[in-house]
C-alpha cells in the first residue's frame, strides 16, 4: 500500500452534488431539468410575457395557422384559435394552472401528508396492520376515477378540481411516510441514537429523515405527474377548468369540434402537457437513480 | 394458502362496506331529495310513497342502508333521472362493451409489454434499450386523450385507414344481445357477418391500441427494472459460473425471478387502463360504462353516478384482490413470507 494513502478518505459529494453532478452527463435528463426551470418561470411570469391577454379576440384574425405558413401573420407567432384568440399567449397564461397549480397541490399536500404521517408514525407506534391493508386497498382506486367522484358531489369547477386532487394525495403521503417511517424505526441505527438519548423531533429530523429523502422524492415526483395528468384529465372531461381558462386540457376539450380544420390548436396544448409530463417524468427517474446509487454504495 | 385468501376476502369484503356506504350515503351528499337520488323516481310520481316504502325512508339511517344494499343485491337499482331507464339493463349492455375493450387492450398490453421489457434488459444501455426507454417514457408521458386525438387525425382522418369513432358502422345494423360487439355478431345470424365482424375490428383497433398504451409502457419499464436488479444477483453469476448458456439463464433464472417482482403490479397498469377506459370511451363515442359514467356526472344523474362509481370502483378492488391472490398462489416464497413459516 502506498504511503500516502493511509489516509485515504473517501469523499462523498453532497446529494444534492451527486444529482447535478449526474444530471450533467446525462444530456436528456439535463434539459428536462432546463424546461422544469423554464416552466415554473413562465407559470410565475407567463402573464407578463404574453403579447396578448389570454382572451383577447382579434375578430380580423380567426383561424391563423402559424407564422410560418403561408396563410400566417407574424404577430400571432403559433396561429390563432377559432375565436380569433393568440395561442402563445393563451398556453403561456395556461402554464399557472397546468404546471403552476398541481406543483402548489403537491408541495401543500405533501407537506401536510408528510407532518402527519411521521407525527402517526414516530408517535402511536406500530398501529394495526389491517388498517393499513384497507387504507392501501382503498388507495389503489386510481385518483383521477376519486377525483370524479368527489367532483360529482360538489360539483365541476377548476377550484373544486383542485380540491380533490387535494383530497387525494393527502392520505397518499400520509400512508408512504408512515410505512417508511416505521420501517426505519426498527433499524439498528435508530435504535443505537435512541439509546444516546436523542429527543424524537432529533431524531426525525437529523436521523431518519436523511434516510427516506428516496421515497420521499419518488412519491413527491410520482404525485406531481398524476397531478398535472388529472387537472388536465378533467379540464379535457369539462369536470375541471371552465371554458374560457386557458388550462391546457380544457383547450384540448375546446379544440376536439375543430382539430379537422385547424390542427395546431389541438397539437399546442397537447405538446406542451406532453413536454412538461416528459420532462417531470424524466427528472423524477433520475432523481430516484441518483439517489438508490448512493443508497447503495 | 387458505388463509391469505380467506384475509385478501376479508380486506375486499370490509373495503366494498366502506365503498357501499360511501355510495349510500351519496344519495344525502347530493343535493336534493335523497329518495329521487337513490331511485330515480321523483316526488311527483305516482309510485313514490311505495318506493320511499320499499327504501327504508320511514325507519333510521340503518334501514335505508340495509334496504339500499337488499336493493342492490337484488339487481334493483332504480332508473336514471335523465331517461328513466333501468340502471340494471343499461348496465348489462354497456358493462360488456368496456370489458371487451379492456380485455383486449390489457391482453395486448401483457403479451408485448414484459418481452420488450426483457429485450431492453438483456441489451442494458445498449442502443436497443435506450430507444425502448425512450418511447417507453414517452408513451408514459403522453396525455392520453391527446395520443387519442393526434391518432384519430392521422389514422383516420389523413390516411382514412380506419374509422373515426364507433362500435361498428351502423349500416350493419347489429342486434343488441349481450352489448360486446364481437360476441353480437358472432351469435346473430345476420347476412354478412364476416365483413361485418371485419368491420367491427376495425373500428376497435385504435382505441385498443391507444388504451394498451400506459399499461404496455408500465410493463415495459418495470420489466425492465427488474430484469436488471436480478441479473446483478449472485445466482444468476452462479448460474453462468456453471456454464449454462445466456439463453438458458435467461430462460430457467432471470425471467422466472423478475415476474416475481412485475406480476403485483399488474392490478396498478389494470386501474390505469380503467381510468383512461373513461376517457377514451368518450373520444371514441363508445357505448360502454366509462361514457355512461362521465355523461351522467354532466347530466346530474344522481342514481346513475351513485351505481356506476361502486360498480367501477368494485371491479378494480376485485381485480386487485385476484391479482394478490395469484400472486401468492403462484409464488410459494411470497406466500412464506406472509405467513412468516420458513
Amino acid at each position: 500500500m502506498r504511503h500516502d494513502e493511509l489516509y485515504y478518505e473517501e469523499r462523498n459529494p453532497s446529494p444534492l452534488t451527486q444529482a447535478w453532478l449526474d444530471f450533467k452527463v446525462q444530456p436528456l435528463a439535463r434539459a428536462a431539468l432546463y424546461m422544469l426551470c423554464f416552466l415554473l418561470f413562465i407559470s410565475l411570469f407567463g402573464p407578463w410575457l404574453a403579447p396578448f391577454g389570454a382572451n383577447e379576440q382579434f375578430a380580423d384574425a380567426l383561424f391563423l395557422p402559424p407564422a410560418w405558413s403561408n396563410d400566417g401573420d407574424l404577430r400571432f407567432l403559433l396561429g390563432t384559435d377559432t375565436l380569433g384568440r393568440d395561442m402563445i399567449s393563451r398556453i403561456l397564461h395556461g402554464a399557472r394552472y397546468s404546471f403552476g397549480l398541481p406543483l402548489l397541490i403537491v408541495c401543500i399536500t405533501g407537506a401536510i401528508g408528510i407532518t402527519i404521517g411521521a407525527m402517526v408514525a414516530m408517535s402511536v407506534g406500530v398501529a394495526s396492520m389491517s388498517f393499513q391493508h384497507i387504507l392501501s386497498a382503498l388507495l389503489s382506486i386510481p385518483s383521477l376515477l376519486l377525483a370524479l367522484i368527489i367532483i360529482a358531489v360538489i360539483g365541476p369547477g377548476l377550484f373544486n378540481a383542485a380540491l380533490a386532487i387535494s383530497l387525494i394525495f393527502i392520505p397518499q403521503f400520509i400512508l408512504v411516510t408512515r410505512d417508511v417511517v416505521l420501517e426505519e424505526l426498527s433499524k439498528d441505527y435508530v435504535v443505537a441514537s435512541r439509546l444516546n438519548g436523542v429527543t424524537s423531533t432529533y431524531l426525525f429530523f437529523s436521523v431518519i429523515l436523511p434516510n427516506i429523502v428516496k421515497p420521499l422524492v419518488t412519491q413527491f415526483s410520482l404525485a406531481l405527474s398524476a397531478a398535472i395528468l388529472d387537472i388536465a384529465a378533467l379540464g379535457f372531461l369539462g369536470l375541471g377548468a371552465q371554458a374560457p381558462v386557458p388550462e391546457w386540457g380544457a383547450m384540448l376539450a375546446v379544440s376536439l369540434e375543430y382539430a379537422y380544420n385547424t390542427p395546431w390548436v389541438m397539437a399546442l396544448p397537447g405538446l406542451a402537457l406532453f413536454l412538461t409530463l416528459g420532462s417531470v417524468n424524466i427528472v423524477g427517474e433520475r432523481l430516484r437513480a441518483t439517489l438508490r446509487a448512493r443508497m447503495e454504495h | 394458502m387458505i388463509s391469505i385468501v380467506l384475509r385478501q376476502l376479508g380486506v375486499f369484503l370490509i373495503t366494498f362496506f366502506i365503498l357501499s356506504v360511501l355510495a349510500f350515503s351519496l344519495a344525502y351528499l347530493f343535493p336534493g331529495d335523497p329518495i329521487s337520488n337513490t331511485s330515480g323516481v321523483l316526488m311527483n310520481h305516482p309510485h313514490y310513497e311505495a318506493v320511499a316504502q320499499a327504501r327504508g325512508f320511514d325507519q333510521g339511517l340503518l334501514g335505508q342502508y340495509l334496504a339500499y344494499m337488499q336493493h342492490l343485491f337484488q339487481l334493483n337499482w332504480g332508473v336514471s333521472l335523465q331517461d328513466g331507464a333501468s340502471i340494471w339493463h343499461e348496465f348489462k349492455v354497456r358493462f360488456p362493451a368496456s370489458l371487451e375493450l379492456s380485455v383486449l387492450a390489457m391482453g395486448l398490453a401483457l403479451l408485448i409489454g414484459p418481452p420488450l421489457g426483457i429485450l431492453a434488459a438483456i441489451h442494458y444501455n445498449k442502443p436497443i434499450d435506450q430507444v425502448i426507454s425512450f418511447l417507453s417514457i414517452s408513451g408514459y408521458s403522453i396525455p392520453v386523450f391527446w395520443f387519442a386525438q393526434l391518432s384519430i387525425l392521422f389514422f383516420a382522418v389523413l390516411l382514412g385507414w380506419l374509422p373515426i369513432a364507433g362500435q361498428v358502422n351502423p349500416l350493419f345494423d347489429v342486434p343488441l344481445a349481450t352489448g360486446s360487439v364481437l360476441l353480437d355478431i358472432a351469435i346473430s345470424d345476420m347476412p354478412y357477418r364476416g365483413t361485418a365482424l371485419l368491420n367491427a375490428l376495425q373500428h376497435m383497433l385504435l382505441p385498443v391500441v391507444i388504451l394498451a398504451t400506459v399499461p404496455l409502457v408500465l410493463l415495459i419499464r418495470l420489466t425492465r427494472n427488474a430484469c436488471i436488479e436480478v441479473q446483478r444477483m449472485s445466482f444468476v453469476q452462479g448460474a453462468y459460473a456453471r456454464g449454462l448458456s445466456s439463453f438458458s439463464v435467461l430462460q430457467k433464472h432471470i425471467i422466472p425471478n423478475a415476474m416475481q417482482r412485475v406480476t403485483p403490479s399488474v392490478s396498478t397498469a389494470f386501474s390505469l387502463l380503467m381510468t383512461n377506459t373513461l376517457i377514451i370511451e368518450i373520444i371514441f363515442s363508445w357505448p360502454g360504462l366509462g361514457q355512461w359514467f362521465v355523461r351522467s356526472i354532466y347530466e346530474r344523474d344522481y342514481p346513475v353516478i351513485q351505481t356506476a362509481l361502486l360498480l367501477l370502483t368494485v371491479l378494480i378492488l376485485f381485480v386487485n384482490m385476484m391479482t394478490n391472490i395469484y400472486y401468492v398462489w403462484r409464488y410459494p416464497r411470497v406466500r412464506r413470507e406472509l405467513n412468516a413459516t420458513r
